[in-house]
Parts: C-alpha cells; structure tokens; sequence
C-alpha cells in the first residue's frame, strides 16, 4: 500500500464517520426474537414479512470481492464505499481487488486492516462516489435465538442467479465468534450477516461438517478494531492471514550513488518487479513513496522493510524528466 | 455425509489460491451459549408453528418406496390418483410401492415421463385423494418461507422449512464434456499422443503413444482447438472418425467417445466435497426455483409449499450444501397437462 493511497483513504473516513457516526433511528427489535420459537402462521408471516422488507436493501449492499483466482463476499457499510469482509477473502493489506455489485458492475478496491485471529477485514472501493450501504448493528443487540440471514455469492459471483439469501437463528453465541443455521458454501466468505430489522450483526467466515455449523465474525468484533482496519493494520496473529514478510520484498535493481543525490540504476534484471515496472538502467530514483532518496544507504534502508506485495510509487529521473512509476514488489 | 471432509473447518471462499484447511480450534466457543436442537431452524418446536401445512403434506405428498425404503416424494395431482415423482430417482427404484397419507398403494403403473423436466406421471387406483392447490400467483419473492417434505413414518408426514433464496431461472451447464481418452505431447507443434487412458474410446480402438492425429471426421486437425471444436458438438457414445500417422504411415481409426468423468478422475471441488450427496440429475432445467430447504438425494419429487398452504413448484434437485431446485407451479401444470395427453 503506498503512502498516498493509505492518506486518501484516511481522508475519506474523516468526511465520512462510517457506519459508526450518526444515523437513523434504532429499528426496535422484532417481538418474535423474544418467543422461544414461533407458534403459529401469524408469527412466522411477520418473519417472512421482515425478511422480505428488509432483504432489497441487503441485496444492494451485498458485493462480491473478486481477488483474480478467488472470490469472495463483502458488504458495504458506508456510502463512500467501506466493505467488511473476511481476512482469509481479503487476502492482506494494501492489496487490488475488485468489488462486484448485483447488478455486475465493477469497482477498483483496495484492501486495508485485517484481524488475524478473527477473520475481520475492510475493503475500501477506490472512487468516489455514492454506493448503496447498510448500517452495522452497533448497539451490540443480537442474542441466542434470533431470526437471521445469511447473504453472499455463493461459489462466485452468478448476475443470472443473484445473491442467494438463506434464513436461520444464532446457535451459538460467544465473544469472537457467533454460529447460525444459514447454510454457507464456499464463496459465501466476507458475505453479511443481518438481523432481521435489515442491520448487520456478522460476517460469513467458514464452516464445519454439519450443516448447521456455519461461523461469522460477529459485528462488535469489527467495532472493536475499527480504528486499526481502517489504518491499514494488521491486527493479531493467527490463521486467517499471514503477515507480510517485512524485509523479503524484492524489486531486482543494482544502484550506485549520483553525487547530486539519487541512486543511480545500473542494471535491471529481466522478468523481475522492476522490469516488468519498466524501470531502465541509468533511471535515477529521486524518491519513494515521496520520501527523498539521498543515497544507496537511504534506499537500502528503505528496501529492508518492504514485504512482497507492498507498493511503490517510485519518482524516477529519465532523460531529465521526472516521471513516476508504481511498482508491486516479488518475493525475494 | 461427512466423511469426506478432511479437516474440522473448511473456509468458505471459492477457488480459494491457497485451499487451506486448517484446524481452527474452537477455544474461543468455550464459554459459547447455545440453542437447543429443537429451537433450532429445522427443531421440533419451530415446526410445530407449521402444523396446517404439515397437514397438506400428509394428504397431498406421495412416499415412495423401493421394498421397505424410502426413496423420494411426488405430489398428488388429482383425486383420481395421478402423482408426479422425480423420473431419475424413479427410476432407481426396484420395487415400488407409494403411500398417501396412511394408505399404501402396491400397484403403481408410470404413464409416461419427460426427460427435459426429469417429471414422471403416476398412475394409483384410488378415488377420493386431495390433490395439491398450484399457486397461481406470481412466483414467490426471495424470502419466502417454502415447505417440503422431511422425513417420513409410515402414518405421519414431516415437515423441513427454508426460504426462497435467489432468482427463479433457468439452470445449464449440465452436458458432459467427451473425450478421446488420450494426453497429448504439449511441448511438440502437432497433435502427437503422449499417453492412453485405459478404459478409453481410444484404448479400444487402438491408438497408441506416439501416434500423430491428422484429422477427425474428415476435418484437418492442427491444433488442440481443432480437435476440441469438433468433439464439442458430440455426446458421449457417439463415434469420430480419426486419421492417424503412425511409423510414417496413415491409419483410420474410429473411437467412441466417452464422457470426461469416466475416464479422467477429476478432483471433488471443495463446495462439492461440503455438500454431501446431492441429486445425481441436478442441471439443465429451463426454470427453477431456488431455496434453502435441506434436502437430500432422497428427498426430492415432493411438493414445495407456501405459508398458505398452495404449492409454489415441485422439488427437482439438491444441487449442493446451500441450493435446492423447484419446478415452479406454472410450468409443473403445463408438464402435467402434457404427460396426461401423451399418456391417454
């Protein structure tokens, strides 16, 4: 992620408090949450009348994250274009995705934070611009028993076949994971989970051999790290992504000194970062990511800590003119 | 059904690059609330709301039975005794015998069947049956609650409940690829043979490695695509002409084609592998309904019902962990009309 992109999107969160700032009035909470099951054809049409007023919404808000060779689920939660997600979809920070609406238009996205250990992400969509959204459940209301649905591409992203819904009632309740009954399959990852008022209480993480182990990250997970995800950070350890080797990012250059400051590249080895950045023997990098590049130390020192993946914007003196050239770095 | 998963978790991204299957623990659910079984989505107690369309189950479904077993479901049609049943699961069934309601019928004849809606008509001598009411509204909106058929005892029908869960449409990709049953060299500019599957078309018509694929059907094949284009316009069992260079001479053979599955071992998918048995004929249909009731290989043919009790589609399919297909009400009365003319 280059410096640029992480101050933009900083930028952005200010304009716009994200699902955490001021909203609407609070939906009461449906009185069949409070039966232990429902008790006759009255209580289940006010289900399936909540369900269906409040899917439209949902359904607009529910993307596919598209990662080039795997694809996931995500759901936006701000108009500027926030996307919760899971970690194991998002891949990583800083990282090019693409954010597919219902209706199979595209969007830029990047990634930013992760929670390791839980499986919480962000995406942010790169431009501008107004996209549907839902408000996250941020008083915290789900409990044992509720009416839910699950949304998410299921296998992928099918414009033919839409986000499938399914319908379900937490089953299992603790503090960093909650468990419904809505059947998930691969796909459904990063896909929302909401209460049946139409507000978001989780996020689809994976599940297990019974049909009725279907796992979420629930939404106070994501309030608890909102801050740091937005950031970019990357929170906690644990399986659900890998930090990035800081140190083992590689670009494929050899450099020397220029006495009026800069490194000099003397030689581009082929098929590397660099090459394919089309970066050329005698290019003079005045700067990285913005910050000055006074000497071979300067740059080296900066090298030591990029991880393959990161992003560079490098400023670059060719034939005295300056040019710039974003370049995403391999693995040593 | 889940024997074949390998680890506890399985993630649930498509395509996932890195298919990952770690052993996430479940400490965190240590101190977990749970729901009791029977609150739960599918529990005895939540069913029990559904009572008055368990009721029209118990009159309007058909159990069908191979010997003792229970095979699938259909639906009655008319008071007369015309069922329909799902033809692929009907036809694995040795010894068939129905029962409606608490009533068995032995004698059963099938009067005809449609291979593009997998639809049989049945015939039982019986006066007096509740058919099922088609819906005749528009088909139902995602996030209606739908009912079929759950597990069944001799005198008492089940209920298993979901909702309508994505857009009715139509469902393809259902044909089976055909292959020669040969691996051809990649690294040469013809179409050299590298190796023959065993149990192929091409095993037994006698190609061997080495050998240098010219034409098919008369059409000069240069390249891969050549050849594939060609073989995509076939089923499996059809027959392909092949000229073949052989030791610097030219040799005819004719190999019978057979579908890719059979010859090639190919990988379970992992939403596959998650899904547990699923219909066998579960692709092709030109409409469906989709929905989220559990059902299984076995539980197909029955009716789908709404919260009023009419029946919005028949069920055709459990296509994985997630999908269930219908035959939306609308097209199932037209399929009926027709298999009741075809089989006067």
């Amino acid at each position: 992620m280059t410096r640029f992109a992480l101050l933009s999107l900083l930028a952005s969160a200010l304009i716009a408090p994200v699902g955490l700032g001021a909203d609407e009035e609070e939906p009461s909470r449906p009185y069949f949450n409070d039966k232990e099951a429902p008790e006759n054809i009255r209580d289940l049409m006010k289900i399936q009348e909540s369900l269906v007023s409040a899917l439209p919404r949902a359904r607009k808000a529910t993307v596919g994250v598209d990662l080039g060779g795997g694809a996931g689920s995500g759901v936006i939660v701000s108009e500027d274009g926030l996307v919760l997600t899971a970690a194991h979809v998002s891949g990583g920070i800083g990282k090019e995705l693409t954010v597919v609406m219902e209706d199979g238009t595209k969007h830029k996205a990047t990634s930013l934070g992760l929670v390791a250990s839980s499986d919480a992400a962000m995406i942010k969509i790169d431009a501008e611009g107004s996209y549907p959204f839902v408000e996250i459940d941020k008083n915290d209301t789900a409990r044992l028993g509720d009416w839910v649905f699950s949304l998410g591409h299921s296998g992928g992203f099918d414009k033919e076949r839409g986000v499938v819904v399914r319908i379900g009632r937490l089953v299992r309740v603790s503090d960093q994971t909650i468990q419904s009954d809505c059947k998930l399959i691969g796909g459904d990852s990063g896909g929302s989970l909401f209460a049946m008022n139409g507000r978001l209480i989780g996020i689809h993480s994976r599940v297990g051999g019974s049909l009725e182990q279907n796992m979420h990250v629930p939404i106070r997970e994501f309030q608890r790290n909102w801050e740091e995800m937005l950031k970019a950070e990357f929170v906690g350890e644990g399986p659900f992504a890998q930090k990035p080797e800081i140190g083992k990012g590689f670009l494929g250059i050899r450099t020397e000194d220029r006495e009026k400051g800069g490194v000099r590249v003397v030689e581009v080895a082929e098929e590397t970062p660099a090459a394919k950045a089309g970066l050329e023997v005698d290019d003079v990098i005045l700067s990285v990511d913005g910050k000055e590049m006074a000497d071979k130390e300067a740059f080296s020192a900066l090298m030591k800590e990029q991880a393959p993946g990161f992003k560079l914007k490098l400023t670059i003196l060719r034939d005295d003119e300056e040019i710039e050239i974003e370049v995403e770095l391999g693995a040593r | 059904m889940t024997k074949r998963l390998k680890s506890k978790w399985n993630w649930a991204r498509a395509r996932a690059p890195l298919a990952v299957a770690l052993g996430v623990g479940t400490a965190p659910l240590a101190e977990a609330q749970q729901l009791e079984g029977h609150l739960r989505l599918n529990g005895s107690q939540v069913m029990e709301a559904f009572e008055p369309i368990r009721a029209v189950l118990q009159q309007s479904s058909v159990v069908l039975y191979d010997g003792r077993k229970t095979m699938g479901y259909g639906v009655v049609v008319s008071s007369d005794g015309y069922l329909v049943a799902k033809a692929s699961e009907l036809e694995k069934i040795k010894k068939l015998s129905v029962r409606i309601d608490k009533t068995e019928y032995k004698s059963v004849k099938v009067l005809a069947s449609t291979a593009e809606w997998d639809v049989a008509l049945l015939k039982v001598e019986a006066e007096d049956l509740v058919p099922v009411e088609w819906s005749e509204d528009a088909e139902p909106a995602h996030g209606t609650w739908v009912v079929s058929n759950g597990s069944s005892s001799r005198l008492r029908r089940r209920v298993r409940i979901g909702i309508i869960s994505a857009n009715a449409r139509e469902v393809g990709g259902g044909k089976s690829p055909v292959v020669l049953g040969v691996q051809l060299n990649n690294e040469k500019e013809n179409l050299s043979i590298r190796e023959v599957a065993e149990n192929s078309g091409a095993a037994a018509a006698g190609l061997k490695s080495g050998d240098v694929i010219l034409s098919a059907d008369g059409q000069e094949v240069a390249k891969i695509e050549d050849l594939q284009e060609i073989l995509s316009k076939k089923e499996p069992g059809d027959k392909v002409k092949l000229r073949v260079e052989r030791d610097g001479e030219q040799k005819e053979f004719e190999v019978e084609l057979r579908a890719r599955e059979k010859i090639f071992e190919e990988k379970e998918s992992r939403n596959q592998a998650m899904s547990g048995r699923v219909s066998q004929r579960r692709t092709n249909f030109k409409r469906i309904l989709q929905h989220d009731v559990m059902l299984s290989e076995r539980s197909t043919g029955g009716p789908l019902l709404n919260l009023d009790g009419r029946c919005v589609g028949m069920n055709i399919a459990r296509a994985d962990r997630a999908e269930s297909y219908a035959i939306p009400a609308a097209e199932m009365v037209k399929v009926i009309k027709k298999l009741r003319e075809e089989s006067k």
